[in-house]
């Protein structure tokens, strides 16, 4: 399998807390990693890091052979990345359909001046993917948890991106809601795009991932697959103190 | 087809908005043009900010620093004493484009590397370098008049009807030029940065790139009001052009008239000169400004959006009733 995005000793700092420590995984084109860790092992700055939100103090991100290093935020998306937030972060004065919209807008001046709209089918198209199509109007205070999570990913998807990374998608939705979610990114998945999934729902997780890499205090303790990191003496430890 | 007409339908509040316009100097009288004539360039001064601040949230404290130096630069050239050395006095039309490139060209060097850091922190950026801009403006009297500044600059049309007619044509380019602007994925996207910078930075879009887009045109704006103010005036200084009071009107009109919507501050710069005016022979200097803080203080409260909200809240409910749901077009 192709390697798409590759992390090496990557850390990060912030005053005498190290957040990410020598981090190292990988994901493959095709897959769905699940990214795992107790609370405050570093999972989201590792997402931060990956997206360019925070520049790391060692290490190195590619993706797709290239290096992420010197490339703001905004070019790693157009490069094929994405991501959503653990807490969902919509526009708040505008309607799902708009705030997708933002997603499909052209990153110049000028092809953004000469029309209105022009994108709107195709961002329809998207949000009835992941389920809004009654919701497209509606505005973020109007919407359930399970709705905001799903704008979330169908913002992310709109920037056409190979690899997407959930945040806590499953946080705070209901088995109904994660069954739906779970056949959505298995739809995507056949359909080509790579997950990185962090979760806290293991059952959940457990359900969409091929591998998992877990992480305790911004280290990597175990990698492999669903029922090899269950059984990982390591990761028992680190989730329940045994 | 289909689009020329819609594009006509979009423009028919402009066209009624311009023939009554039209019709004013006809039935009021020259007093009253005047004070219409300041409310324009307050309306181009509170769009001009509104591009900027009320857009993509950045709020300067700095405006009249772009205002000013665009003023200063055309009236140090045209003014009968020349620019000292070596006397040179240029005509109007040459001086007040390089009014406005030197608001373009003064802000992208000063102001526009501030728009990496947000915030209070461009706020005060902003308002220091209005404070050096002014003490300056002092410091070198021999080219600019220091604390008396300029007087008899050139006219570009003498009388009320005249200077009319030109304030109104000009505030009426500024108005649509940025309005076709903040109706396009632009104005969306500026909008958006306003709400959450990162979040638009993550889909795929520099933000630092439509910031400084919104930039410049603000800037282009407060420097065409710049030049066309100060040579209405006739004369130009620190007290007038870099005060806090007429960065505070410039504020208030675009709150008061609605951010982020280009045609509330123009709603709001007519309230504001218009309520100055009528109340100058009722109320007294600090009385005045206080009760104008105190109305505008009253909308604000009671209407966030100002203006533009109240008027934009009624069109919704009336078409609403009308076509029974919320369209598309009604939420953008």
């Amino acid at each position: 399998m192709t390697r798409l995005l590759e992390v090496k000793g990557l850390t990060k700092r912030f005053g005498g807390v190290v957040a990410v420590n020598d981090l190292n995984f990988h994901v493959d084109d095709g897959e769905i990693l699940g990214l795992m860790g107790p609370n405050g092992a570093g999972k989201t700055t590792a997402f931060n890091l990956i997206m360019g939100d925070y520049k790391p103090d060692a290490g190195q991100i590619s993706f797709k052979g290239q290096d992420l290093g010197p490339l703001q935020t905004y070019e790693r998306v157009k490069l094929g990345i994405a991501r959503t937030y653990q807490i969902p972060r919509p526009y708040h004065d505008l309607p799902v359909i708009e705030d997708l919209r933002i997603s499909t807008v052209p990153d110049s001046i000028t092809r953004c001046l000469r029309g209105k709209k022009r994108n709107i089918e195709e961002v329809e198209q998207i949000g009835i993917g992941v389920g809004l199509k009654d919701r497209l109007m509606k505005y973020p205070h109007e919407l359930s948890l399970g709705d905001l999570r799903r704008v979330e990913l169908a913002k992310s998807i709109a920037t056409d991106p190979k690899l997407i990374m959930l945040d806590e998608i499953f946080a705070g939705l209901t088995v109904h809601e994660i069954n739906e979610l779970t056949e959505l990114l298995m739809e995507k998945k056949k359909a080509g795009l790579v997950f990185i999934v962090v979760s806290h729902d293991l059952k959940a997780l457990a359900a969409v991932i091929d591998r998992a890499v877990v992480i305790q205090f911004g280290h990597l303790i175990a990698e492999g697959t669903y029922e090899e990191i269950a059984h990982d003496k390591k990761v028992k430890k680190a989730y329940f103190g045994m | 087809m289909v689009n020329w007409i819609t594009s006509v339908k979009s423009f028919r509040w402009w066209l009624v908005a311009i023939v009554v316009m039209m019709v004013l100097p006809f039935i009021v009288p020259p007093s009253f043009l005047r004070i219409c004539i300041m409310a324009n360039f307050m309306a181009i001064f509170a769009m001009s900010w509104d591009m900027m601040s009320g857009y993509t949230g950045y709020v300067s404290f700095g405006h009249p620093f772009l205002i000013g130096l665009a003023g200063y630069v055309s009236a140090m050239l045209s003014h009968q004493g020349g620019f000292q050395p070596p006397h040179i006095v240029l005509p109007l039309y040459v001086t007040m484009p390089l009014g406005i490139a030197a608001a373009v060209g003064g802000g992208m060097l000063f102001f526009l590397p501030s728009m990496r850091v947000r915030g209070p922190y461009f706020s005060l950026i902003s308002l220091a370098f209005l404070m050096i801009l002014s003490r300056i403006m002092i410091a070198a009297g021999a080219m600019t008049g220091g604390d008396r500044g300029l007087t008899s600059l050139p006219y570009l049309v003498t009388g009320a009807v005249n200077n009319y007619w030109l304030s109104t044509g000009i505030m009426f380019a500024v108005a649509i030029g940025l309005w076709l602007v903040a109706r396009s994925d632009v104005g969306h996207v500026l909008k958006a940065i306003r709400m959450d910078e990162d979040v638009v930075e993550s889909s795929g879009l520099s933000t630092y790139r439509f910031k400084r887009f919104a930039f410049i045109l603000s800037a282009i704006t407060a420097g065409i009001g710049g030049v066309f103010y100060t040579h209405y005036m006739g004369s130009i200084s620190p007290a007038g052009a870099f005060d806090y009071i007429f960065l505070l009107n410039i504020i208030v009109s675009t709150v008061v008239g609605g951010m982020g919507t280009i045609l509330g501050p123009i709603f709001g710069g007519y309230f504001i000169t218009f309520f100055t005016e009528s109340t100058r022979t009722l109320l007294e200097g600090a009385w005045r400004f206080m009760a104008y803080s105190l109305v505008a203080l009253a909308i604000v409260y009671f209407r966030p959006g100002g203006f533009y909200g109240i008027v934009h809240d009624i069109a919704a409910w009336f078409r609403a009733k009308r076509r029974g749901g919320l369209q598309y077009d009604q939420v953008t």
